[in-house]
Protein backbone atom coordinates (compact mmCIF):
# COMPACT_ATOMS: atom_id res chain seq x y z
CA UNK A 1 0.00 0.00 0.00
CA UNK A 2 0.97 3.49 -0.54
CA UNK A 3 0.70 4.29 3.05
CA UNK A 4 3.49 2.39 3.77
CA UNK A 5 6.17 4.37 2.08
CA UNK A 6 7.02 7.48 3.47
CA UNK A 7 9.63 9.29 1.57
CA UNK A 8 11.86 11.85 3.91
CA UNK A 9 12.79 14.34 1.44
CA UNK A 10 16.41 14.60 0.15
CA UNK A 11 19.48 15.78 0.09
CA UNK A 12 21.61 15.49 -2.67
CA UNK A 13 25.59 14.77 -1.40
CA UNK A 14 28.73 13.19 -1.72
CA UNK A 15 28.60 9.23 -2.31
CA UNK A 16 29.36 8.23 2.17
CA UNK A 17 31.78 5.66 3.52
CA UNK A 18 29.31 2.67 3.19
CA UNK A 19 28.03 1.28 6.92
CA UNK A 20 29.90 -1.30 8.85
CA UNK A 21 32.92 -1.03 6.20
CA UNK A 22 35.75 -1.30 8.56
CA UNK A 23 38.71 -2.23 6.71
CA UNK A 24 40.28 -3.89 9.63
CA UNK A 25 37.36 -5.94 10.63
CA UNK A 26 36.87 -6.84 7.42
CA UNK A 27 40.47 -8.33 6.75
CA UNK A 28 40.11 -10.36 10.51
CA UNK A 29 36.86 -12.32 8.83
CA UNK A 30 38.57 -12.57 5.40
CA UNK A 31 39.84 -15.89 6.00
CA UNK A 32 36.21 -17.01 6.97
CA UNK A 33 34.29 -15.62 4.02
CA UNK A 34 33.80 -17.80 1.30
CA UNK A 35 33.11 -15.74 -1.77
CA UNK A 36 29.34 -14.90 -2.10
CA UNK A 37 27.87 -15.19 -5.37
CA UNK A 38 24.37 -13.89 -5.58
CA UNK A 39 21.92 -16.68 -7.37
CA UNK A 40 20.57 -14.62 -10.32
CA UNK A 41 17.56 -13.12 -9.31
CA UNK A 42 18.36 -12.56 -5.57
CA UNK A 43 18.65 -9.04 -4.99
CA UNK A 44 20.61 -9.61 -1.88
CA UNK A 45 21.48 -11.54 1.05
CA UNK A 46 20.92 -10.78 4.41
CA UNK A 47 24.10 -10.40 6.75
CA UNK A 48 26.67 -10.29 3.84
CA UNK A 49 26.00 -6.69 3.10
CA UNK A 50 28.39 -6.09 5.56
CA UNK A 51 31.22 -8.17 4.10
CA UNK A 52 30.96 -7.78 0.79
CA UNK A 53 32.76 -5.79 -1.02
CA UNK A 54 31.15 -5.84 -4.68
CA UNK A 55 28.05 -6.94 -4.97
CA UNK A 56 25.92 -7.69 -7.73
CA UNK A 57 23.59 -5.22 -8.32
CA UNK A 58 20.00 -5.44 -7.96
CA UNK A 59 18.18 -6.77 -10.60
CA UNK A 60 14.82 -5.45 -11.37
CA UNK A 61 12.55 -5.69 -9.04
CA UNK A 62 10.35 -9.19 -9.21
CA UNK A 63 6.74 -9.64 -9.36
CA UNK A 64 4.57 -7.24 -11.64
CA UNK A 65 7.01 -5.19 -12.32
CA UNK A 66 9.08 -6.87 -14.23
CA UNK A 67 8.66 -5.59 -17.49
CA UNK A 68 9.85 -2.03 -15.94
CA UNK A 69 13.90 -1.56 -16.37
CA UNK A 70 14.91 0.33 -13.30
CA UNK A 71 18.26 1.63 -12.05
CA UNK A 72 19.91 -0.87 -10.32
CA UNK A 73 20.99 -0.62 -6.78
CA UNK A 74 23.96 -1.73 -5.05
CA UNK A 75 24.42 -2.34 -1.79
CA UNK A 76 26.81 -0.56 -1.06
CA UNK A 77 24.60 2.57 -1.57
CA UNK A 78 22.18 1.82 0.88
CA UNK A 79 22.18 2.56 4.08
CA UNK A 80 20.23 0.33 6.32
CA UNK A 81 18.28 1.47 10.04
CA UNK A 82 16.42 -1.16 11.99
CA UNK A 83 14.26 -0.06 15.24
CA UNK A 84 16.08 -3.55 17.03
CA UNK A 85 17.52 -1.32 19.77
CA UNK A 86 21.06 -1.37 21.35
CA UNK A 87 19.98 -4.39 23.28
CA UNK A 88 21.97 -7.81 22.78
CA UNK A 89 19.10 -8.81 19.78
CA UNK A 90 18.80 -12.80 19.37
CA UNK A 91 17.14 -14.88 22.07
CA UNK A 92 17.67 -12.02 24.48
CA UNK A 93 15.22 -9.70 23.10
CA UNK A 94 11.87 -10.21 21.85
CA UNK A 95 10.77 -7.06 19.95
CA UNK A 96 7.54 -6.76 17.67
CA UNK A 97 9.02 -3.82 15.59
CA UNK A 98 9.96 -4.82 12.16
CA UNK A 99 10.27 -1.58 9.88
CA UNK A 100 12.94 -0.91 7.89
CA UNK A 101 13.96 2.52 7.11
CA UNK A 102 16.40 2.28 3.76
CA UNK A 103 18.44 5.15 2.67
CA UNK A 104 20.48 5.36 -0.89
CA UNK A 105 22.79 7.32 -0.24
CA UNK A 106 24.02 8.73 -3.30
CA UNK A 107 20.33 10.25 -3.66
CA UNK A 108 19.59 10.73 -0.45
CA UNK A 109 16.19 9.09 -0.58
CA UNK A 110 14.78 7.30 2.39
CA UNK A 111 12.14 4.85 2.47
CA UNK A 112 10.45 3.37 5.84
CA UNK A 113 9.02 0.43 5.35
CA UNK A 114 6.35 -1.38 7.81
CA UNK A 115 4.28 -3.49 5.93
CA UNK A 116 4.24 -6.96 7.16
CA UNK A 117 5.32 -8.81 10.31
CA UNK A 118 8.49 -10.19 8.60
CA UNK A 119 11.74 -8.50 8.91
CA UNK A 120 13.10 -9.94 5.82
CA UNK A 121 10.22 -9.34 3.70
CA UNK A 122 10.21 -5.43 4.79
CA UNK A 123 13.82 -5.35 3.60
CA UNK A 124 12.77 -6.45 0.09
CA UNK A 125 9.52 -4.64 -0.48
CA UNK A 126 11.54 -1.21 0.79
CA UNK A 127 14.14 -2.50 -1.56
CA UNK A 128 11.62 -2.63 -4.55
CA UNK A 129 10.13 0.89 -3.58
CA UNK A 130 13.73 2.23 -3.21
CA UNK A 131 14.70 1.44 -6.61
CA UNK A 132 11.59 2.81 -7.95
CA UNK A 133 11.48 5.84 -6.60
CA UNK A 134 15.58 6.63 -7.32
CA UNK A 135 14.92 5.43 -10.66
CA UNK A 136 12.19 8.34 -10.67
CA UNK A 137 14.51 10.48 -9.14
CA UNK A 138 17.22 10.24 -12.00
CA UNK A 139 15.31 9.60 -15.27
CA UNK A 140 12.49 11.83 -13.99
CA UNK A 141 10.21 11.37 -17.39
CA UNK A 142 12.54 8.65 -18.90
CA UNK A 143 11.65 6.39 -16.04
CA UNK A 144 9.27 3.64 -16.81
CA UNK A 145 7.84 3.96 -13.02
CA UNK A 146 6.77 7.91 -14.38
CA UNK A 147 5.72 6.16 -17.59
CA UNK A 148 3.77 3.28 -16.18
CA UNK A 149 2.07 5.29 -13.67
CA UNK A 150 1.12 7.91 -16.64
CA UNK A 151 -0.50 5.02 -19.01
CA UNK A 152 -2.27 3.89 -15.57
CA UNK A 153 -3.57 7.37 -15.49
CA UNK A 154 -4.75 7.45 -19.01
CA UNK A 155 -6.30 4.17 -19.10
CA UNK A 156 -8.43 5.42 -15.86
CA UNK A 157 -9.38 8.74 -17.31
CA UNK A 158 -10.64 6.56 -20.43
CA UNK A 159 -12.27 4.38 -18.19
CA UNK A 160 -14.48 7.59 -16.76
CA UNK A 161 -14.98 9.42 -19.75
CA UNK A 162 -16.70 6.09 -21.68
CA UNK A 163 -18.54 5.63 -18.36
CA UNK A 164 -19.82 9.07 -18.88
CA UNK A 165 -20.75 9.18 -22.45
CA UNK A 166 -22.57 5.81 -22.25
CA UNK A 167 -24.91 7.44 -19.28
CA UNK A 168 -25.36 10.07 -21.14
CA UNK A 169 -26.87 8.32 -23.92
CA UNK A 170 -28.45 6.07 -21.80
CA UNK A 171 -30.35 9.24 -20.54
CA UNK A 172 -31.20 10.63 -23.84
CA UNK A 173 -32.71 7.04 -24.81
CA UNK A 174 -35.07 7.22 -21.90
CA UNK A 175 -35.90 10.34 -22.90
CA UNK A 176 -36.51 9.62 -26.67
CA UNK A 177 -39.03 6.65 -24.99
CA UNK A 178 -41.14 9.14 -23.11
CA UNK A 179 -41.52 11.00 -26.03
CA UNK A 180 -42.62 8.52 -27.56
CA UNK A 181 -45.30 7.11 -25.40
CA UNK A 182 -47.04 10.68 -25.13
CA UNK B 1 10.84 -26.46 31.09
CA UNK B 2 11.00 -23.31 33.55
CA UNK B 3 8.85 -20.63 34.32
CA UNK B 4 8.69 -18.57 36.57
CA UNK B 5 5.77 -17.41 38.60
CA UNK B 6 4.06 -14.41 39.30
CA UNK B 7 4.72 -14.00 42.33
CA UNK B 8 8.73 -15.03 41.81
CA UNK B 9 9.10 -12.89 39.21
CA UNK B 10 7.98 -9.95 40.90
CA UNK B 11 10.09 -10.26 44.12
CA UNK B 12 12.85 -10.54 41.25
CA UNK B 13 11.93 -7.80 39.43
CA UNK B 14 10.81 -5.27 42.24
CA UNK B 15 8.15 -3.89 39.45
CA UNK B 16 5.68 -1.42 41.28
CA UNK B 17 2.06 -3.02 41.70
CA UNK B 18 0.87 0.08 38.46
CA UNK B 19 2.82 -1.84 35.72
CA UNK B 20 1.16 -5.13 36.76
CA UNK B 21 -2.53 -5.44 37.12
CA UNK B 22 -4.27 -8.27 37.97
CA UNK B 23 -7.48 -7.81 37.07
CA UNK B 24 -8.67 -5.89 34.00
CA UNK B 25 -11.50 -4.02 36.63
CA UNK B 26 -8.30 -2.28 38.00
CA UNK B 27 -7.14 -1.13 34.65
CA UNK B 28 -9.38 1.15 34.02
CA UNK B 29 -8.01 3.92 36.53
CA UNK B 30 -10.03 7.57 36.55
CA UNK B 31 -6.93 8.62 34.27
CA UNK B 32 -7.41 5.84 31.53
CA UNK B 33 -10.86 6.73 31.63
CA UNK B 34 -10.49 10.36 30.90
CA UNK B 35 -8.24 8.86 28.07
CA UNK B 36 -10.91 7.26 26.70
CA UNK B 37 -13.26 10.11 26.69
CA UNK B 38 -10.97 12.63 24.95
CA UNK B 39 -9.33 10.46 22.59
CA UNK B 40 -12.96 10.56 20.26
CA UNK B 41 -14.33 13.00 18.41
CA UNK B 42 -17.60 12.21 18.64
CA UNK B 43 -18.71 10.85 22.47
CA UNK B 44 -19.03 6.77 22.07
CA UNK B 45 -17.61 6.60 18.56
CA UNK B 46 -14.17 5.32 18.30
CA UNK B 47 -12.15 4.54 14.78
CA UNK B 48 -9.00 2.60 14.99
CA UNK B 49 -7.02 5.23 14.56
CA UNK B 50 -8.26 6.39 18.21
CA UNK B 51 -8.44 2.77 19.69
CA UNK B 52 -4.61 3.15 19.07
CA UNK B 53 -3.97 5.96 20.07
CA UNK B 54 -5.85 5.24 23.44
CA UNK B 55 -4.30 2.22 24.02
CA UNK B 56 -0.77 3.16 23.14
CA UNK B 57 -1.11 5.83 26.01
CA UNK B 58 -2.43 3.14 28.44
CA UNK B 59 0.24 0.82 27.89
CA UNK B 60 2.80 4.23 28.22
CA UNK B 61 0.80 4.76 31.54
CA UNK B 62 2.21 1.55 32.48
CA UNK B 63 5.41 1.20 31.11
CA UNK B 64 4.81 -1.13 28.99
CA UNK B 65 7.67 -1.25 25.97
CA UNK B 66 6.95 -1.00 22.29
CA UNK B 67 3.65 0.76 23.66
CA UNK B 68 3.28 1.96 20.22
CA UNK B 69 3.71 -1.29 18.28
CA UNK B 70 1.70 -3.07 20.58
CA UNK B 71 -1.31 -1.47 20.63
CA UNK B 72 -1.65 -1.13 17.05
CA UNK B 73 -0.72 -5.16 16.17
CA UNK B 74 -3.94 -5.75 18.06
CA UNK B 75 -6.03 -3.39 16.30
CA UNK B 76 -4.95 -4.41 13.23
CA UNK B 77 -5.28 -8.33 14.32
CA UNK B 78 -8.81 -7.61 15.33
CA UNK B 79 -9.88 -5.41 11.85
CA UNK B 80 -8.07 -8.75 10.06
CA UNK B 81 -5.02 -7.51 9.41
CA UNK B 82 -1.38 -8.15 9.92
CA UNK B 83 0.13 -4.23 10.23
CA UNK B 84 -1.47 -1.09 11.07
CA UNK B 85 0.74 0.18 7.39
CA UNK B 86 -1.77 -2.40 5.66
CA UNK B 87 -5.32 -1.35 6.56
CA UNK B 88 -7.07 1.08 4.00
CA UNK B 89 -7.72 4.33 4.98
CA UNK B 90 -11.17 3.50 4.51
CA UNK B 91 -10.98 0.76 7.68
CA UNK B 92 -8.85 3.20 9.75
CA UNK B 93 -11.85 6.23 9.69
CA UNK B 94 -14.56 3.33 9.92
CA UNK B 95 -16.21 3.28 13.81
CA UNK B 96 -15.23 -0.31 15.34
CA UNK B 97 -17.89 -2.14 16.51
CA UNK B 98 -18.77 -2.66 20.68
CA UNK B 99 -17.83 -6.03 19.66
CA UNK B 100 -14.19 -5.46 17.92
CA UNK B 101 -13.50 -2.76 20.65
CA UNK B 102 -14.34 -5.46 23.36
CA UNK B 103 -11.83 -7.75 21.69
CA UNK B 104 -9.05 -5.27 21.23
CA UNK B 105 -10.00 -4.68 25.15
CA UNK B 106 -9.27 -8.71 26.17
CA UNK B 107 -6.41 -8.70 24.30
CA UNK B 108 -4.91 -5.14 25.75
CA UNK B 109 -5.65 -6.96 29.17
CA UNK B 110 -2.63 -9.53 28.44
CA UNK B 111 -0.69 -6.53 27.21
CA UNK B 112 -0.47 -5.14 30.31
CA UNK B 113 0.24 -8.63 31.91
CA UNK B 114 3.81 -8.15 29.66
CA UNK B 115 2.43 -11.17 27.93
CA UNK B 116 4.28 -10.90 24.11
CA UNK B 117 1.79 -9.59 21.40
CA UNK B 118 2.77 -12.81 19.39
CA UNK B 119 1.28 -14.60 22.17
CA UNK B 120 -1.77 -12.63 22.60
CA UNK B 121 -2.75 -12.92 18.83
CA UNK B 122 -1.55 -16.50 19.20
CA UNK B 123 -0.02 -15.94 15.69
CA UNK B 124 3.61 -14.41 14.35
CA UNK B 125 4.85 -14.51 10.99
CA UNK B 126 8.13 -15.95 9.74
CA UNK B 127 9.80 -14.77 6.41
CA UNK B 128 6.55 -15.89 4.28
CA UNK B 129 5.02 -18.28 6.91
CA UNK B 130 2.05 -17.51 9.23
CA UNK B 131 2.63 -19.79 11.91
CA UNK B 132 0.64 -20.56 15.51
CA UNK B 133 2.02 -19.45 18.75
CA UNK B 134 1.54 -20.06 22.03
CA UNK B 135 3.25 -20.36 25.60
CA UNK B 136 5.80 -21.18 26.41
CA UNK B 137 7.16 -22.24 23.08
CA UNK B 138 9.42 -19.94 22.19
CA UNK B 139 9.34 -17.33 19.64
CA UNK B 140 11.03 -17.15 16.92
CA UNK B 141 13.25 -13.91 16.75
CA UNK B 142 13.63 -11.83 13.42
CA UNK B 143 17.16 -12.68 13.06
CA UNK B 144 16.94 -16.54 12.66
CA UNK B 145 15.34 -15.60 9.34
CA UNK B 146 18.87 -14.86 8.06
CA UNK B 147 19.67 -18.64 8.86
CA UNK B 148 17.73 -20.18 6.22
CA UNK B 149 18.71 -17.69 3.43
CA UNK B 150 21.80 -19.33 4.69
CA UNK B 151 21.29 -22.99 4.53
CA UNK B 152 19.34 -22.32 1.36
CA UNK B 153 22.44 -20.78 -0.42
CA UNK B 154 24.47 -23.33 0.52
CA UNK B 155 22.34 -25.72 -0.01
CA UNK B 156 22.36 -24.58 -3.76
CA UNK B 157 25.90 -24.39 -3.94
CA UNK B 158 26.56 -27.90 -2.79
CA UNK B 159 24.05 -29.01 -5.55
CA UNK B 160 25.80 -27.13 -8.16
CA UNK B 161 28.83 -29.03 -7.34
CA UNK B 162 27.34 -32.59 -7.38
CA UNK B 163 25.54 -32.45 -10.33
CA UNK B 164 28.55 -31.21 -12.24
CA UNK B 165 28.33 -28.58 -15.03
CA UNK B 166 27.65 -30.50 -17.95
CA UNK B 167 23.97 -32.33 -17.76
CA UNK B 168 21.23 -31.91 -15.29
CA UNK B 169 20.54 -34.40 -11.98
CA UNK B 170 17.75 -35.36 -10.81
CA UNK B 171 17.43 -32.52 -7.89
CA UNK B 172 18.52 -34.11 -4.63
CA UNK B 173 16.98 -34.52 -1.46
CA UNK B 174 18.60 -32.89 1.11
CA UNK B 175 17.92 -34.07 4.69
CA UNK B 176 18.18 -31.54 7.36
CA UNK B 177 18.30 -32.05 11.02
CA UNK B 178 16.49 -29.11 13.47
CA UNK B 179 17.82 -29.49 16.90
CA UNK B 180 15.34 -27.33 19.44
CA UNK B 181 12.82 -26.53 16.71
CA UNK B 182 10.76 -24.75 19.04
CA UNK B 183 7.23 -23.54 17.01
CA UNK B 184 8.89 -25.03 13.96
CA UNK B 185 9.50 -21.71 12.13
CA UNK B 186 12.86 -22.97 10.94
CA UNK B 187 12.04 -26.42 9.71
CA UNK B 188 9.16 -25.49 8.06
CA UNK B 189 10.45 -22.63 6.30
CA UNK B 190 13.53 -24.55 4.87
CA UNK B 191 10.64 -27.41 3.56
CA UNK B 192 9.28 -24.34 1.83
CA UNK B 193 12.46 -22.98 0.57
CA UNK B 194 13.92 -26.61 -0.49
CA UNK B 195 10.92 -28.09 -1.66
CA UNK B 196 12.74 -31.47 -2.94
CA UNK B 197 14.15 -31.61 0.94
CA UNK B 198 12.73 -33.46 4.20
CA UNK B 199 13.51 -32.73 7.69
CA UNK B 200 13.87 -33.96 11.36
CA UNK B 201 13.16 -31.73 13.93
CA UNK B 202 13.11 -32.19 17.33
CA UNK B 203 12.89 -30.74 20.97
CA UNK B 204 13.16 -32.03 24.59
CA UNK B 205 9.49 -29.86 25.36
CA UNK B 206 6.44 -31.34 24.30
CA UNK B 207 4.18 -28.24 24.32
CA UNK B 208 7.06 -27.27 21.14
CA UNK B 209 6.79 -30.82 19.48
CA UNK B 210 2.81 -30.45 19.38
CA UNK B 211 3.37 -26.76 18.26
CA UNK B 212 5.66 -28.06 15.54
CA UNK B 213 3.66 -30.77 14.51
CA UNK B 214 0.39 -28.27 14.55
CA UNK B 215 2.19 -25.81 12.26
CA UNK B 216 3.31 -28.83 10.02
CA UNK B 217 -0.67 -29.57 9.61
CA UNK B 218 -1.62 -25.68 8.84
CA UNK B 219 0.94 -25.61 5.68
CA UNK B 220 0.26 -29.52 4.86
CA UNK B 221 4.22 -30.27 5.20
CA UNK B 222 3.29 -32.65 7.34
CA UNK B 223 4.36 -35.44 4.84
CA UNK B 224 8.16 -34.35 4.63
CA UNK B 225 8.64 -33.72 8.30
CA UNK B 226 9.30 -35.92 11.04
CA UNK B 227 8.90 -34.55 14.63
CA UNK B 228 10.67 -36.12 17.64
CA UNK B 229 10.21 -35.85 21.16
CA UNK B 230 13.67 -35.84 22.31
CA UNK B 231 16.45 -34.15 24.21
CA UNK B 232 19.84 -33.73 22.57
CA UNK B 233 21.49 -33.97 25.94
CA UNK B 234 20.38 -37.69 26.46
CA UNK B 235 19.96 -38.59 22.46
CA UNK B 236 22.78 -40.96 20.87
CA UNK B 237 23.44 -40.44 16.96
CA UNK B 238 21.21 -43.72 16.11
CA UNK B 239 18.35 -42.68 17.56
CA UNK B 240 18.10 -39.62 15.23
CA UNK B 241 19.80 -41.06 11.86
CA UNK B 242 16.12 -41.65 10.75
CA UNK B 243 16.99 -41.04 7.50
CA UNK B 244 20.50 -41.83 7.38
CA UNK B 245 22.97 -39.64 7.72
CA UNK B 246 22.24 -35.64 7.31
CA UNK B 247 23.35 -32.98 4.62
CA UNK B 248 22.50 -30.29 7.34
CA UNK B 249 22.49 -30.12 10.59
CA UNK B 250 20.16 -26.67 11.43
CA UNK B 251 20.11 -25.02 15.63
CA UNK B 252 19.00 -22.04 17.15
CA UNK B 253 20.15 -23.14 20.30
CA UNK B 254 20.00 -22.00 23.71
CA UNK B 255 22.64 -19.69 23.65
CA UNK B 256 22.00 -17.54 26.31
CA UNK B 257 24.95 -17.01 28.70
CA UNK B 258 23.31 -18.12 32.45
CA UNK B 259 24.13 -14.37 34.31
CA UNK B 260 22.22 -12.72 31.75
CA UNK B 261 19.30 -14.35 31.98
CA UNK B 262 17.96 -12.35 34.85
CA UNK B 263 18.26 -9.13 32.88
CA UNK B 264 15.66 -10.58 30.22
CA UNK B 265 12.45 -8.49 29.56
CA UNK B 266 9.92 -9.42 31.45
CA UNK B 267 7.80 -10.60 28.37
CA UNK B 268 10.57 -13.17 28.01
CA UNK B 269 11.15 -13.97 31.84
CA UNK B 270 7.30 -14.28 32.15
CA UNK B 271 6.27 -16.16 29.36
CA UNK B 272 8.64 -18.27 27.28
CA UNK B 273 10.07 -21.30 28.17
CA UNK B 274 13.75 -20.67 29.87
CA UNK B 275 15.34 -24.01 29.16
CA UNK B 276 14.67 -22.19 25.18
CA UNK B 277 17.19 -19.76 26.25
CA UNK B 278 19.57 -20.30 29.51
CA UNK B 279 23.14 -21.95 27.50
CA UNK B 280 24.70 -22.83 30.93
CA UNK B 281 27.55 -20.44 32.50
CA UNK B 282 29.16 -19.85 28.78
CA UNK B 283 26.39 -20.18 26.81
CA UNK B 284 27.87 -22.74 25.16
CA UNK B 285 26.47 -25.84 26.49
CA UNK B 286 23.80 -26.78 23.93
CA UNK B 287 26.08 -26.04 21.22
CA UNK B 288 28.89 -27.94 22.67
CA UNK B 289 26.41 -31.12 22.35
CA UNK B 290 25.25 -30.50 19.34
CA UNK B 291 28.95 -30.12 17.58
CA UNK B 292 30.11 -33.51 19.52
CA UNK B 293 27.36 -35.58 18.34
CA UNK B 294 27.32 -33.74 14.63
CA UNK B 295 30.25 -35.59 13.29
CA UNK B 296 28.54 -39.37 13.62
CA UNK B 297 24.93 -37.44 12.37
CA UNK B 298 26.73 -35.80 9.13
CA UNK B 299 27.49 -36.63 5.73
CA UNK B 300 30.91 -35.86 4.93
CA UNK B 301 31.25 -32.30 3.55
CA UNK B 302 27.76 -32.13 5.40
CA UNK B 303 27.20 -28.62 7.34
CA UNK B 304 26.37 -27.23 10.57
CA UNK B 305 24.11 -23.76 10.68
CA UNK B 306 24.12 -22.21 14.35
CA UNK B 307 22.85 -19.15 15.49
CA UNK B 308 24.77 -17.52 18.00
CA UNK B 309 25.74 -15.03 20.60
CA UNK B 310 28.16 -12.31 19.10
CA UNK B 311 30.59 -13.64 21.82
CA UNK B 312 30.35 -17.11 20.12
CA UNK B 313 31.71 -16.83 17.10
CA UNK B 314 35.72 -17.16 19.00
CA UNK B 315 34.80 -19.63 21.53
CA UNK B 316 34.15 -21.99 19.24
CA UNK B 317 36.62 -21.47 17.18
CA UNK B 318 38.64 -22.05 20.22
CA UNK B 319 36.81 -24.88 20.98
CA UNK B 320 37.20 -26.59 17.67
CA UNK B 321 40.63 -26.18 17.59
CA UNK B 322 40.56 -27.99 21.21
CA UNK B 323 38.80 -31.10 19.58
CA UNK B 324 40.59 -31.58 16.01
CA UNK B 325 39.02 -34.93 16.37
CA UNK B 326 36.40 -34.00 15.86
CA UNK B 327 36.76 -33.18 11.94
CA UNK B 328 34.66 -30.11 12.38
CA UNK B 329 35.91 -26.97 10.90
CA UNK B 330 34.55 -23.55 11.27
CA UNK B 331 34.07 -22.27 7.67
CA UNK B 332 32.28 -18.59 8.09
CA UNK B 333 30.81 -16.17 10.66
CA UNK B 334 27.83 -14.21 9.01
CA UNK B 335 25.98 -11.20 10.85
CA UNK B 336 22.74 -10.77 11.32
CA UNK B 337 20.80 -7.41 9.72
CA UNK B 338 22.29 -5.58 13.15
CA UNK B 339 25.81 -6.07 12.28
CA UNK B 340 26.41 -8.22 15.04
CA UNK B 341 28.01 -11.61 14.62
CA UNK B 342 25.23 -14.56 14.78
CA UNK B 343 25.53 -17.55 12.62
CA UNK B 344 28.28 -19.77 12.34
CA UNK B 345 29.04 -22.49 9.50
CA UNK B 346 30.66 -25.44 10.59
CA UNK B 347 31.91 -28.18 8.04
CA UNK B 348 32.64 -31.82 8.41
CA UNK B 349 35.75 -32.55 6.68
CA UNK B 350 35.97 -35.45 4.06
CA UNK B 351 38.80 -38.02 5.99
Amino acid sequence: MVNSLLVLGFVPEKPCPRLCMNVPRLLQFASLLRAVRAPGWRPWILGHMHFSLHRAPLLQAAGKKNSLSLLALTEAELEEQFVRGHGPGGQATNKTSNCVVLKHVPSGIVVKCHQTRSVEKNRKIAREILQEKVDLFYKGEESDVFKEKKALEKKKQEKKRRAKEHLERKKLFKEMQQLDTK
Amino acid sequence: MRCLTHTLFRRLSCLSPQCMPWRWSQILSPKELSLRQSCSARPGVMTATDVVNYWQKVFETNGIPEARESSEYIVSFVLGAKTFQSLSSKSLCTPLTVAQQEQIQQLSNKRLERMPVQYILGEWDFQDLTLKMRPPVFIPRPETEDLISLVVEEESLMYKKNSGLCFPVSAPHPVILEIGCGSGAIALSLLCKLPQSRVIAMDKEEAAVDLTRENAHRLQLQERIHVLHQDVSYSSAKQLLLWGPVDFIVSNPPYVFHEDMASLDAEILRYEDLDALDGGDDGMRVIETILVLAPSLLKDSGSVFLEVDPRHPNMVKDWLQAHPNLLLVLRAVHKDFCGKPRFLHIQKQSR
